[in-house]
């Protein structure tokens, strides 16, 4: 395949001119420049720099990414130099070299002009730095909360983005679920919204499927996802609390609040689809630093708080399954109102609401890469975490 | 600290799963002539690359987390020679050759040598696929040989096959730093000489001499070409719906490796004629850079042009199989699977049986007065305010409360 790419050469050991304005290259990222790469060369073929020796350049995707985080701000030298020995986790085309640094490589993947890579092969090499910022950061501090000797039995169940965090909540104020005469609280709203929350559940838990494959996956398997079926949900917690009147189906999620016997609890609010999507990617890159249930719990301590801000529109179900979700939900309310589940709140708030969103505001179009890469960016440079500008 | 790190870091299909076999089961043995194979589990150093490499690999990554940096400092702690071997560590990056060197001792006193073993292009690009296709894949073979054919190798695909079989490019990621004699290849010799391999990988890892076990225990058979058409369907029609833990016992194990690679008498998969003339010119131009680099190399570089072309009449298509061969095959896989549905119900209901005998253990033990004596007394307590209140004394008094979460 390689055969007529040039001479034949070792490209460890190659010391063109070229490789010197590589090396200077290198030097003007590190003091926060700018200049793309070809412009560089044009303007420094020529030069010398006899410090090199043999060591070996970054690669293109590094050496790119540092060149946009100078764009959009000012790394730390620390974060410029994490990113320069970085190397993308998983598969996918590896370091690959400067087009025009290096004499043509009769082997190894071809260089590259680094202005002609794709937003996502620097996404790749993004989430690797952002997966161990998360890591780095920990748990925020929690005491230990004892479980309060008078509170209401409750069991939360449902819309798992919603209701994770109302548990997750109610722990924290010493009101751990379960226990003898515990009602369940099915949590839910219109059946579009829950899938989307379904969806951004998966990429602050284990990643998963992006937004069009998981989809297109639920519609393959002509099912909803366990947690958005509240009939199937109701019908599971029904027998094991002592039958229907022990669940309620909560469609207004600010009404949880009463059944669980307290006075407000948060309804988390939706994170942007882009922010979801970078979530997703970092969650990858997560799962070879930490064991899941770490991961899980990294992702919603620390990734999601900071995404939780990022403007834009949730996910949005693709117009061709619309229809299939509206069925759907038809086959839900009968199975609430057969399942003789108390109901608070209306039944007709299930039926999924589209909102009236631009072509731009679905999750997987065509420029949501560059958004993704700008976030991660964002991210990076987070003085938060040190990415920022040097004390 | 090791005197002598032998890295082996491929490339795949050359007889490795066999040769980290021999090292693992031999270790003890190995030990005893200084030599360490460090490895608890006989998969620990495939963990390990993935570590390294930060790569996910269907939900195995969570026990790699850490693996590398242990097997390293396992090396560091032995004396003598120590050995290290896993073939998808041919794929890593230049910035990860340089942690795994220096994290074994290299430029810290530590003599590190590289090996890779290397088989020719005209069986590793049949073999490349069958091993895609018994991960899940459903891509053809046509499809496959366009997407390496691609000389920007942006598909994963491409990215990976060069990443683990681009013979020159591996070894200037691992050997950019070393002397060429401290870089050992190890050519696979032609089809009709079994033990001739082993020899090879014995002198390159100065294992001559000893009397070690060398029967195979984990070995990765072929299939032919229905049979390899077979597994492909299977996967585009069961792939979404199958998760991934049944896939590797059900397909890649029970259909693949344990019933179908014994069709040995079915075509075998080849290099299609019209891509042999492509192969091998890259492969001779692999060669004479090899050559050209001084590597030590055990056994015979030209081992690496491959053998001719097969005849284009003689060629059996994996994407147009002999559908005859092919219901075949899928009736012995019917009846491996039928056989193993009918161990199942066997085991099945050996535990209903089991289960059933609890049960009734567990009736005789509700039976006993003193036991229905003391649930007549709770439920009657339960019915009435005054009784629930009694039994919650008696609860917190007693001191295990069922209450709780």
């Amino acid at each position: 395949m390689n055969a007529d790419r040039g001479a034949t050469t070792d490209i460890s050991r190659s010391s063109t001119a070229n490789t010197a304005a590589a090396w200077l290259w290198v030097d003007h990222l590190r003091g926060g420049g700018t200049t793309p790469w070809a412009a560089w060369l044009a303007a420094a073929r020529d030069a010398d720099d006899p410090r090199r020796g043999d060591r070996l350049l970054p690669g293109a995707q590094q050496l790119e990414l540092v060149r946009r985080l100078n764009e959009a701000g000012r790394p730390a030298a620390a974060l410029v130099e994490r990113v320069l020995v970085a190397s993308a986790p998983g598969r996918g085309r590896q370091d690959l070299e400067l087009l025009g640094a290096v004499e043509p490589l009769a082997f190894g993947p071809p260089p590259i002009d680094p202005a002609t890579l794709s937003a996502d092969d620097l996404v790749r090499v993004a989430v690797g730095l952002i997966a161990e910022d998360v890591v780095g950061a920990g748990d925020p501090p929690r005491e230990p909360v004892k479980a309060r000797r008078w509170r209401t039995r409750y069991r939360i169940a449902g819309d798992r983005w919603l209701a994770d965090a109302m548990r997750t909540e109610l722990v924290a104020q010493g009101r751990p679920p379960g226990g003898r005469g515990a009602v369940a609280a099915v949590v839910g709203t219109d059946l579009a919204t829950m899938v989307a929350h379904d969806w951004l559940a998966s990429c602050f838990s284990d990643g998963g499927a992006d937004w069009t494959d998981y989809c297109a996956g639920m519609r393959r398997r002509d099912r909803l996802p366990r947690r958005v079926d509240l009939a199937a949900t109701a019908g599971r917690w029904a027998p094991e609390l002592g039958g229907p009147d022990q669940v309620r189906v909560v469609l207004d999620p600010a009404r949880v609040a009463k059944v669980v016997g307290v006075r407000r609890l948060v309804v988390l609010p939706d994170v942007a689809a882009d922010a979801a999507e970078l979530a997703r990617r970092t969650a990858g890159a997560l799962g070879i630093l930490v064991t899941p249930p770490r991961r899980t719990e990294l992702m919603r301590t620390v990734l999601r708080p900071r995404l939780a801000g990022v403007p834009g529109p949730r996910p949005v179900v693709p117009p061709e399954h619309r229809e299939w979700l509206e069925e759907q939900a038809r086959l839900v309310q009968r199975g609430i109102r057969a399942g003789g589940y108390p109901v608070v709140g209306d039944l007709d708030a299930l039926r999924p609401r589209w909102p009236d969103l631009p072509a731009h505001g679905l999750a997987a179009d065509d420029r949501q890469p560059d958004r993704v890469l700008s976030l991660a960016l964002s991210l990076l440079l987070d003085p938060a975490t040190g990415g920022g500008v040097d004390p | 600290m090791s005197e002598r790190v032998l890295l082996h870091v491929g490339t795949p299909k050359t007889g490795t799963s066999y040769l980290q076999d021999v090292l693992f089961r031999n270790r003890v043995k190995l030990l005893a002539s200084g030599i360490t194979y460090p490895a608890e589990r006989f998969d620990a150093h495939f963990l390990a690359a993935l570590d390294l490499m930060k790569m996910p690999w269907g939900g195995l990554q969570a026990e790699a987390i850490g693996a590398w940096d242990e097997l390293a400092a396992a090396v560091r702690k032995a004396p003598g020679t120590s050995i290290i071997s896993h073939e998808i560590l041919a794929t890593a990056s230049r910035s990860q050759v340089k942690r795994a060197l220096e994290s074994v001792g290299y430029g810290a006193g530590t003599e590190v040598h590289v090996i890779l073993s290397v088989r020719d292009l005209v069986r590793q690009i049949p073999a490349e696929w069958q091993e895609n296709v018994k991960h899940r894949a459903g891509l053809s073979y046509q499809d496959f040989l366009k997407r390496i054919q691609d000389p920007e190798r942006a598909s994963r695909i491409g990215s990976w096959f060069w990443g683990v079989q681009e013979i020159p490019d591996i070894l200037n990621r691992w050997g950019h730093d070393l002397p060429p004699d401290h870089v050992h290849l190890v050519t696979v010799p032609p089809p009709g000489a079994p033990d001739l391999l082993w020899k090879r990988f014995s002198t390159a890892f100065g294992l001559d001499g000893l009397d070690l076990d060398l029967e195979a225990e984990r070995v990765n058979p072929s299939l032919g070409v229905p049979e390899i058409a077979l597994i492909r369907r299977i996967n585009r029609r069961a792939n979404k719906d199958l998760h991934p833990p049944d896939y590797r016992p059900l397909v890649r194990e029970l259909l693949a490796h344990q019933t179908l690679s014994r069709r040995t008498s079915s075509p075998r998969l080849a290099l299609p004629p019209d891509v042999h003339p492509w192969v091998q010119q890259l492969s001779e131009s692999w060669v004479a850079e090899i050559r050209r680099r001084g590597y030590d190399v055990v056994g015979e570089l030209d081992d690496l042009i491959g053998g001719p072309a097969v005849a284009a009449s003689d060629y059996a298509d994996p994407d147009r199989p002999a559908e005859r061969q092919v219901a075949d095959a899928a009736v012995d896989a019917i009846k491996a699977l039928l056989l193993d549905n009918a161990r199942l119900r066997r085991e099945e209901e050996r535990l209903h049986g089991e289960l059933h005998e609890a049960h009734l253990a567990l009736e005789r033990s509700y039976l006993r007065p003193t036991y229905r004596l003391r649930e007549k007394v709770v439920r009657r307590l339960e019915r009435s305010l005054a009784g629930k209140g009694v039994l919650k004394v008696y609860r917190a008094a007693r001191g295990r409360s069922s209450l709780s979460a």
